[in-house]
């Protein structure tokens, strides 16, 4: 994949023009990628992106997916925007609008009582009371709170288990640390040992205990296993909630689709003097004695600079080093980074508005989940760990173009649609009978909520995590580029010893969703690795 | 003995925890009672002759985690116990393999090699790691887990004692113990083995009497909790109780009877007398009563106050979190009187490690599977079984010639689902069927088994909960994942031993550090109850405090 031959002759540097010479070098522009370039450029360093494929966006992409019909390529809802992002790049100036803010969720239930979620509040789709709204309720935000509680964690680098004397920093992160004890303390004792209680937990029990098995606790628990490997009742699904929650859940249409966050992205940087090149693939990192030199890439071109932060994941990352660069112990570690993606995306091209039993215009808008029940979740993640397909798979889907008419022409809509659990190690390989037997596997399933629908679609994409893999580059098309299993998470995130953006050779950084807090759409990973690396003084 | 129903303390239930707690209170002075609603005592800790000539460790059946400190304390070698520690174990394949496991450094890296070269370094790797997280957790045992909503200064001095002990670690290994205690034994194993034989040979640790799978996370911990013990001062060995686990709770109850404590057997508990808040003493089944002002539960937390405490008398949050509490059953146990010692053809002829624990089964994936069967409410169609005959290291046993086999299985659900129905009754016509299951696969390393037996007897979940007390078939008194760990267990706010009502204390494994025959949750609420009446020796505060 990277680091084709001719790359030990490349690796030491050539004398090369200043205008080949930048302050840092971003390898690929997406969101997080694009992130890390404005918060340097802002911050008057000389950037240069290089992104392999034509267009920027990585997993926030718009693209055609029929004449006429365009969508969110991969991620298709905005929920974890870091709002330090936001702010500090002033996204808003540069062209990001939200066309729908906090979409409710309908949770689809097979005997047609629908639940519909808004916020806190559950009720059914026909306005009728649900017999556990209170409770959900009460649980809901509690989880709200809880969540927001430790996205301080999330929002930031993460902080030393030891050392680091007293520096700036570690006196600023002990301060959070203390903080963060005394936020506990202060939710009072209940509250606190709760915490204490369900933060390892898993949120099969933790949904459960409180309230019935049906599409309202199927809704929440997949809220917390959208991207994972794991099922409900897998313990640390809790906190896989929590960081979903960060930013208290609602979840945002852009206009424009997905790619207008990247774009807004690309255009802050751009203001700022980053220059973005596309279709330009980096075919290795350069070494300049102890650190970083720059990057190679095309037909012996190359660009200097002391700073390279990877977007990618940490093996692409060590690839295009060289494993020679780092610890025997480093290598190791990072080749058991698990990243077995399991979300698969599925988008229909559709010639009308497809009608779901009990659900009006306003309701269709709504993100709608297959999901009717907790053990039904824990039954289709079962074969993922075997290599199989679900024949019942959850589904969480949107018809954005309801919201957002730009996106497609005339009368067609379409309906994106996330699909799991698909294995990414999927026995027989991900050919393209396999892509067409999840694509029939889920139209049937849609089908039953919305009869009819299968003759609305006029063209169906399905990305499977090897085709994600593929245009992406994320290791094993993991959504998060390794999973979020609290071993692999916060100051353990990429590895034990590399959980502060340092990858160990000088200079280079990782700014992806391998590093710290995770995937989803932040732009906080790309945000802490450069303000990072300006707090190392290029020391590292 | 005097017929005299005053006592200073009354422990319900004769299981080793229960008799641990007595004979410290015992010792320090206190006349002590413990009731037991079987004949026999030793709850889960039992050696059953349950057909003629045969002795049955028909629940628990090795031994380890006894921590030396209670069988020092309590002089337990004098009182009979003896422990053998046993070598050996094997995995065998079905294609006539196996993966052996030898006492002798140099064999076992010879065995490994067979499999894996690479491996052979890996388990020196693997071995050290886990042996520095059992150094790491050891001393915490025998400490009360400090409450981290308390603002009270023994609290916050052990919660900064344990945060030094981490903190001292150094920053690697901290990251590195953190990765241990959140990662899945299938996931642990993955990272340090290549053979998927010694992966699935090493994870059966990992999912031994739990309701979690070898991919969830939280299993390597379960490891840690299956080797952190230790026999005749050999960390992480195991060994035969000689007579049967019963003798560990025979030596107990004669060490009890030494320092002038008292048992009944017969008769179990109907309820506990309490007044305003306060425990005054117990009444039986049979309607004796007996006064006094500390009760010592050994039932687990939901049996404890669920049955026998009435909610009116309880917080009601209290009663809502021990409702939660987890406890599922999820193994079961086979003890079988066998006619002779089995054949195994795999094994090479008087092979050594069948005096260890054996099984079959040779992938994580089997393994998750089996997990995946219990989680719809059915036994796993292909389980796993650790199986041992100790007959070959203690003949006393069973008759000349003949053996003894127990074979504890995961997993087999509390709640049997049979006809869409989930309830631990449907295990009465069942058991036969499961039996069957279980014996056609050992039948597969042990060609000819079946015409060995001569009796067997099979405990479901449902068996284990009627006959021992356990809520739900669960051998450890409920789970062992985080959030019913240390100062979460058995539930938040309640995790030193004490309960509500003030005297009425919990000692079993629903208690801190949990389940295995360790004795620590009983010498640690002992501890508790002699701090609480001010009798606590000079000599216990400094032990604690080391």
């Amino acid at each position: 994949m990277r680091g084709g031959h001719g790359r030990r002759e490349n690796q030491t540097m050539k004398a090369s023009s200043a205008k080949n010479s930048y302050d840092a070098i971003v390898v690929g522009a997406g969101h997080n990628g694009l992130t890390a370039a404005a918060t340097l450029a802002k911050r008057g360093k000389r950037v240069l992106v290089l992104e392999r494929s034509q267009s920027i966006g990585g997993m926030a992409k718009t693209s055609e997916i029929a004449p006429g019909v365009r969508g969110p390529r991969m991620a298709h809802l905005l929920y974890n925007l870091s709002p330090l992002v936001s702010s500090e790049l002033d996204l808003e100036a540069h062209g990001l609008r939200i066309v729908a803010r906090d979409l409710p969720t309908v949770s689809l239930s097979p005997d047609g009582r629908h639940v519909v979620i808004a916020g806190a509040e559950a009720r059914y789709c026909d306005g009728g009371a649900h017999p556990d709204a209170e409770t959900f309720s009460s649980l809901w935000q509690r989880m709200i709170r809880f969540s927001a509680l430790i996205a301080p964690i999330f929002a930031r680098t993460p902080p030393r288990l030891a050392g680091g004397g007293m520096s700036r920093q570690n006196l600023f992160e002990g301060a959070q640390l203390a903080k963060l004890g005394l936020d506990l303390r202060r939710m009072g004792k209940s509250e606190m040992r709760e915490f204490l209680r369900v933060v390892f937990s898993n949120v099969s029990d933790l949904f459960l205990d409180e309230i019935p098995d049906g599409p309202l606790a199927g809704a929440m628990a997949a809220d917390a296993v959208l991207g994972a490997w794991a099922g409900p009742k897998s313990p640390g699904t809790v906190l896989m909630l929590m960081y979903r929650l960060a930013q208290g859940g609602a979840k945002q249409l852009p206009a424009g689709g997905m790619g207008a966050v990247t774009d807004a992205l690309a255009n802050a940087a751009r203001a700022r003097g980053a220059e973005i090149r596309t279709g330009v693939g980096v075919d290795s990192v350069l070494i300049d004695g102890e650190r970083v030199g720059g990057v190679a890439f095309g037909r012996n071109e190359s660009a200097e600079a002391p700073l390279v932060f990877s977007s990618l994941d940490t093996m692409s990352t060590l690839k295009l080093v060289g494993a020679e660069h780092f610890d025997i112990e480093a290598c190791r570690r990072i080749q058991n980074i698990r990243a077995k993606g399991t979300a698969a995306k599925i988008n229909f091209a559709l010639s009308a508005v497809p009608k779901f039993h009990g659900l009006d215009d306003t309701l269709l808008r709504a993100r709608l989940l297959v999901a009717p029940s907790v053990n039904y979740i824990e039954r289709a993640f079962n074969p993922a760990k075997y290599g199989e397909l679900p024949s019942e798979p959850m589904i969480e889907a949107v018809i954005p173009s309801l919201s957002d008419p730009s996106l497609c022409d005339d009368d067609a809509h379409v309906m994106s649609a996330i699909v799991q659990f698909a294995p990414y190690d999927l026995k027989g390989g991900w050919s393209s009978a396999a892509r067409e037997r999840l694509a029939k596997i889920s139209l049937a399933l849609l089908e039953q909520y919305a009869p009819g629908i299968a003759d609305l679609v006029t063209a169906t994409e399905v990305l499977s995590p090897a085709d994600i893999e593929r245009e992406t580059g994320a290791r094993g098309g993991h959504w998060h580029h390794a999973e979020m299993a609290v071993d692999q998470m916060i100051m353990l995130r990429p590895t034990n010893g590399m959980g502060r953006y340092a990858s160990g050779v000088p200079g280079l950084y990782f700014c992806g969703a391998s590093a710290h807090p995770g995937g989803d759409v932040t732009g906080a990973a790309g945000r802490n690795a450069a303000l990072q690396s300006i707090r190392d003084g290029g020391a590292l | 003995m005097p017929n005299s129903t005053r006592y200073d303390a009354i422990v319900i239930g004769a299981g080793h925890n229960g008799l641990t707690t007595a004979c410290y209170l015992a010792k320090a002075g206190l006349r002590v009672l413990v009731v037991e609603k079987n004949d026999w005592v030793g709850g889960a800790a039992v050696s059953r002759e349950l057909y003629d000539g045969w002795t049955y460790s028909n629940c628990s059946y090795v031994c380890s985690l006894l921590r030396p400190e209670v069988v020092r304390d309590l002089d337990l070698p004098r009182h009979g116990l003896q422990v053998i520690p046993y070598e050996g174990g094997a995995t065998f394949t079905p294609d006539g393999d196996y993966f052996a496991h030898y006492a002798d450094h140099d064999t076992l890296r010879r065995e490994i090699a067979r499999h894996s070269k690479r491996d052979v370094d890996a388990y020196e790797r693997y071995s050290k790691l886990v042996l520095r997280q059992c150094r790491f957790i050891r001393p915490l045992l025998l400490r009360t887990p400090p409450d981290p909503a308390s603002l009270h200064p023994r609290d916050l001095q052990e919660l900064l004692y344990l945060i030094r002990r981490f903190h001292d670690l150094g920053e690697r290994e901290m990251g590195e113990t953190l990765r241990f205690w959140t990662l899945s034994v299938g996931e642990f194993l993955e990272e340090h083995f290549e053979s998927e034989l010694i992966r699935a040979s090493l994870a059966g640790s990992g999912i031994i009497g739990t309701g979690l799978g070898v991919y969830s996370p939280g299993t390597a911990y379960v490891l840690l909790h299956h080797y952190m013990g230790e026999v005749d001062g050999s960390i992480g060995s195991w060994g035969f109780a000689r007579g049967g686990m019963g003798s560990i709770s025979n030596a107990l109850a004669s060490a009890l009877k030494d320092a002038g404590g008292e048992i009944r057997v017969g008769s179990g508990i109907d309820r506990f007398l309490i007044k305003n808040g306060i425990v005054t003493g117990v009444v039986l089944d049979n309607g004796d009563e007996f006064e006094a002002p500390l009760v010592a539960s050994n039932m687990d937390v939901k049996r404890t106050f669920l049955r026998h405490v009435d909610a009116s008398e309880l917080p009601d949050a209290f009663v809502t979190a021990v409702k939660r509490f987890k406890i599922r059953g999820s193994s079961a146990k086979l003890n079988v009187a066998l006619d002779g010692f089995p054949e195994f053809p795999a094994a090479p002829a008087d092979a050594p490690f069948l005096k260890g624990d054996l099984h079959c089964s040779v992938s994580l994936a089997e393994l998750e599977r089996a997990y995946d069967d219990w989680k719809e409410g059915r036994w796993s169609a292909d389980p796993y079984f650790d199986m041992l005959i100790p007959t070959r290291m203690d003949p006393t046993m069973a008759p000349p010639g003949k053996h003894m086999m127990t074979m504890f299985i995961q997993y087999a659900p509390y709640d049997l689902e049979v006809d869409g129905v989930r309830a631990p009754e449907n295990w009465e016509n069942a058991r036969e069927r499961f039996a069957n299951t279980v014996i056609d696969k050992v039948e597969r390393i042990c060609p000819g088994i079946r015409d060995l037996i001569l009796h067997k007897e099979v405990r479901s979940p449902w068996d284990l909960e009627r006959e021992v007390g356990l809520t739900e078939g669960n051998i450890f008194q409920g789970e062992l994942t985080f959030d019913q760990l240390l100062f979460n267990r058995p539930v938040p706010g309640y995790a030193q031993y004490r309960s509500p009502i003030k005297g009425l204390y919990l000692v079993g494994s629903s208690a801190h550090p949990g389940g295995g025959v360790m004795a620590a949750p009983g010498a640690n609420a002992a501890r508790e109850i002699l701090r609480d009446v001010k009798l606590l020796s000079r000599h216990a505060r400094w032990s604690r405090a080391a």
